[in-house]
């Protein structure tokens, strides 16, 4: 085997380990994560329903006025 | 000099008194164009044009116009409370779908599909609002 081709070896070796270990290293950080969206939305619109009612009155020229 | 001073004044006075005119206009324009079924609130928290209706250029301006305004607000107010624009949209939608539609207007539902509330048909409101 030639010098070039020991060099050529040791540099796949060296990028396989710098591949590797990062993903071996994440895997059991990862949280797992369930989405739960749909809840959060509706938790979202009722904070933020005085806030509404508020835009809702304060631009009657946007809005139109509230109904009889 | 004096003259050019008066004529300021008055060009002055006029434009105070043209300014809420113009805004009144506005309303109304929109007022009748919702009344007759021409356009409508949509679930989205945004106006839009109901299918079918003959739209003049200057109503789709005034509209285009409303909803420019109100996505800055939206914008704004989302940015105030740490959501997104779409939520707050949303939000006023469900305020808009409960106070802000009149027996006999046309509405657009989550579904995109377009309804009209009636004197036995209530405005369904959105699945996403608090009940």
């Amino acid at each position: 085997m030639s010098k070039r081709a020991h060099l050529l070896t040791g540099l796949g070796a060296v990028i396989a380990a710098a591949g590797c270990i990062p993903v071996q290293i994440q895997a059991p950080d990862e949280p797992i994560e369930i989405n739960l969206n749909v809840n959060i939305h509706q938790e979202v619109i009722v904070r933020l329903e005085r806030d509404a009612a508020e835009l809702l009155d304060q631009h009657s020229d946007l809005f139109g006025e509230a109904n009889p | 000099m004096k003259r050019n001073l008066v004529l300021a004044g008055m060009a002055a006075a006029l434009l105070a008194l043209a300014a809420p005119l113009t805004a009144a206009a506005q309303d109304e324009t929109l007022a009748q164009a919702r009344a007759g079924g021409l356009i409508g609130e949509q679930a989205d928290g945004f106006l839009g044009f109901v299918p079918g209706a003959t739209i003049s250029a200057d109503l789709r301006g005034r509209v285009d116009q409303n909803n420019i305004q109100r996505r800055q607000l939206y914008a704004s107010r989302a940015a105030e409370r740490n959501v997104s624009a779409n939520e707050m949209a949303a939000a006023v939608a469900c305020e808009v779908f409960q106070r802000r539609i009149a027996e006999g207007e046309r509405y657009r539902d989550e579904s995109g599909q377009w309804r009209q509330r009636t004197a036995t048909q209530p405005v369904v409101m959105p699945s996403f609002c608090p009940s």
